[in-house]
């Protein structure tokens, strides 16, 4: 039977208006993001409450000084957390974030001499002071100390930077002059770092400017990512359970397979699309740093690399997702298999430092030209900061991934054909592969 | 007119339907026959296009099944599945715009065959709210949207509660007085020799009966009598069982035994014969002894059987 874009398109709306409808794709549009919201919430906001808090009660440091090195310490220690350390840190009242940031939270210890450790033992379990710091004697010799605490907060180390600062500031304390000390106790805190920007130029790193270095490549892997699991997801649920239900030979009977596969392509595609441009839409909408996204820089490269690789890997994945599900008896079967081809869509996450380390290294050039991990790789690549991916590179890429889909598309949909009807035993390799000759 | 012609289907290098003709005309019922594993599903694939044959040609009305014919041709398969989460007018007017009618006209069509099987008032609920025997009403509605031509129903009587079997069969009955060709797939003989014209019957993939139905029973009839007598013996050479029907004896025959010898046997052992007829096998007791006992079959062949009943191409009735 020869293909019809009318039963495709008919296929296709019936797919997509049942899946948008779903209970699943209302609770995936509101809750998803709001998940890894809560996730990212919960992994940091403790850490900085903790490395406040401990701040926040590191009222007194007990000093024994056996030493004779601190003689004339400074009586008080001055530590901040800046903005940059704190995003939940609320800005100034008034200041339209991110240009006016926050100013940095200034935490004040007294510092109390104690003659012996004794002495200051029995002050730190009376409460009157929250940490003791014991000089030994020969502490210019071997720089060894000890820092006695009432409690053991593995993940807190907020009140070492601080003392830290005060040793050096008490160490060199009337050796020399007063702005040495300082530039010695934070002796690169106004570097400014200078980098190659895409025209070649040298170009200010700013710390604001590095959360979105970081934040475009991740965010535009990461939407590729699933949009394009997401609608594989779509297409090997659907038809796994099209096959799992008996549907599929009354349907036959009036469309041709490819009818059949080209309308779920299309319409569960565009369920996916609908998914996560929902997800774009809520982040810009309700997220706290939606200015942070005006200032994204998309190139019209970025933006054509982009779609070109969202199609193809949409057609690579879906193809491979139609495929399985046409093979497998029911829905967890098919979700096992599908499994090692969607981790490959994520492998270059977990590789990310290296990619966006090197984007131009032999890893990061490698899974950009590997068709299963080639779309996520390349967008990661292609809006890492400084990165100048050359075009051949691009190309070539888009080469293999297309060859691939098409190829992909080919075989699944030879697959699809035969695979549907057969129920029963899962077939082997051999067998899929006779199936891919004969469909 | 369905027309099918020498067609064969091969999988590993094993004939699942072998050299199969056959021809079923508009406005008949025609039964196709066979145990399970026979090879009848695959041959349906092959009609509707799902599967293509390795050779041979099937026609429909003169052009070979496939491309835009496909929509006249409807199926309703023994593995029933609708969508479950859709509406019943919705999962109906579906397959009307599949087999190529516009929307509107997809829900008038919708409307009023769900008006002809009783279930009007189920129209705007889900699938899956619907009882079983109203579900397969539903994907019989789904098989008769768009008008077909060629109507082919694997199986369509069972689980349907008797009232619901009367309403599928007086269906069936409209579509062959529309001049819709029919073939029905089924064990159910009794709704063979009701509703149907002709009969085939293949067995692993080959064809061992095919022909008018009576002319199928009138062939087999000699292998059974009825007789009605005072005294009757417990045995009789020729007879392979006896059993009693309504104050009546139906004596099965040996293959080798004729009726007169039987008779004569009967008579010799002191029965006290009143009445004594040729019976006609029940089609299911015919199904039996040609699957089981190889009747109709050319054993002296390994390859494609011969065929018992003679082949007779009859018209509609």
């Amino acid at each position: 039977m020869k293909f019809s874009i009318s039963r495709a398109l008919t296929i296709a709306r019936r797919e997509y208006r049942t899946t948008i409808r779903r209970k699943a794709f209302l609770f995936s549009v509101l809750f998803t993001p709001a998940y890894f919201a809560f996730v990212m919430w919960m992994s940091i906001k403790p850490q900085v409450d903790e490395q406040v808090r401990a701040l926040k009660n590191f009222n007194t440091l007990g000093v024994v000084d056996s030493s004779g090195a601190f003689a004339s310490v400074p009586d008080e220690i001055r530590s901040e957390i800046s903005p940059d350390e704190n995003p939940f840190q609320r800005a100034a009242p008034g200041a339209a974030a991110p240009k006016a940031p926050a100013a940095a939270t200034l935490f004040r210890t007294r510092v109390r001499v104690l003659p012996d450790q004794a002495a200051g033992e029995a002050a730190l379990r009376a409460g009157q002071i929250n940490q003791l710091l014991v000089i030994p004697s020969n502490y210019l010799a071997t720089g060894k100390l000890r820092r006695y605490a009432l409690k053991n907060n593995l993940f807190s180390s907020a009140e070492e930077r601080p003392v830290s600062r005060w040793l050096v500031r008490a160490l060199l304390a009337g050796s020399v002059d007063s702005l040495r000390i300082e530039r010695a106790a934070r002796p690169s805190r106004g570097m400014a770092l200078y980098t190659l920007n895409r025209e070649g130029q040298f170009e200010l790193k700013d710390s604001s400017r590095e959360l979105l270095d970081f934040l475009l490549p991740f965010m535009l892997g990461m939407l590729l990512s699933m949009c394009i699991v997401t609608a594989g997801q779509y297409l090997l649920q659907g038809v796994a359970e099209e096959k799992e239900s008996r549907i599929l030979e009354s349907l036959l009977c009036t469309v041709s397979a490819e009818d059949l596969m080209a309308g779920k392509l299309i319409g569960l595609g565009g369920a996916a699309l609908t998914l996560v441009g929902c997800w774009v839409a809520m982040g810009a909408a309700f997220s706290a740093p939606a200015a942070l996204f005006a200032q994204l820089h998309f190139t019209p490269l970025l933006i054509a690399a982009m779609l070109a690789y969202l199609l193809l890997g949409f057609l690579f994945y879906a193809s491979l997702m139609t495929g399985i599900g046409a093979i497998t008896n029911n829905i967890r079967e098919a979700q096992q298999f599908a499994f090692m081809f969607t981790f490959a869509n994520f492998v270059p996450f977990i590789m990310m430092r290296a990619i966006l380390g090197r984007p131009d290294g032999s890893l990061a050039v490698g899974l950009s030209m590997f068709p299963p991990t080639a779309q996520t790789t390349m967008m990661l690549r292609l809006s890492a900061p400084g990165s100048a991916v050359p075009g051949w590179q691009i190309a070539l890429s888009l080469t293999l991934l297309a060859v691939t889909a098409v190829f992909t598309l080919k075989i699944a949909a030879r697959v699809f054909r035969v695979g549907l009807l057969m129920y029963g035993k899962t077939p082997n390799l051999p067998e899929i592969l006779r199936w891919a000759r004969q469909g | 007119m369905l027309e099918v012609h020498e067609v064969t289907k091969t999988y590993d290098d094993r004939a699942v339907v072998n050299a199969v003709s056959f021809d079923v005309q508009p406005g008949e019922i025609f039964a196709l026959l066979g145990p399970n594993g026979a090879g009848k599903t695959t041959l349906i694939r092959m009609i509707t296009d799902i599967l293509k044959p390795d050779s041979g040609t099937i026609t429909l009305n003169g052009a070979a099944v496939g491309g835009d014919l496909k929509r006249r041709i409807a199926y309703l398969p023994e593995e029933r599945g609708l969508y479950r989460r859709m509406r019943v007018t919705d999962a109906l007017s579906y397959y009307g715009e599949l087999k190529g009618m516009s929307r509107q006209a997809a829900r008038s069509a919708a409307a009023s065959l769900l008006d002809r099987v009783a279930l009007r008032e189920s129209a705007n609920l889900q699938v899956q709210a619907l009882s079983k025997g109203m579900q397969q009403k539903l994907q019989l509605c789904t098989a008769l949207i768009g008008d077909p031509k060629l109507l082919i129903l694997d199986e369509p009587f069972t689980g349907l509660d008797p009232i619901n079997v009367q309403l599928f069969e007086e269906v069936l009955q409209e579509r062959r007085a529309a001049g819709a060709t029919v073939l029905l797939s089924t064990h159910q003989m009794n709704k063979v020799e009701q509703l149907c014209d002709r009969a085939l019957m293949i067995n692993r993939g080959h064809m061992v009966l095919y022909g008018e139905v009576r002319e199928i029973r009138r062939r087999y009839a000699g292998h059974a009598v009825r007789l009605r007598a005072s005294a009757m013996p417990d045995s009789a050479p020729g007879v392979t069982s006896i059993a009693e029907i309504n104050g009546e004896h139906e004596l099965t025959l040996a293959s080798d035994a004729t009726p007169a010898a039987v008779l004569r046997a009967l008579l010799d052992r002191g029965a006290n014969v009143e009445s004594f007829a040729l019976s006609s096998l029940p089609l299911e007791d015919i199904f039996v002894r040609v699957v089981q006992e190889g009747v109709g079959l050319d054993r002296g062949q390994s390859g494609p059987p011969t065929v018992d009943v003679p082949l007779r191409s009859g018209g509609a009735r």
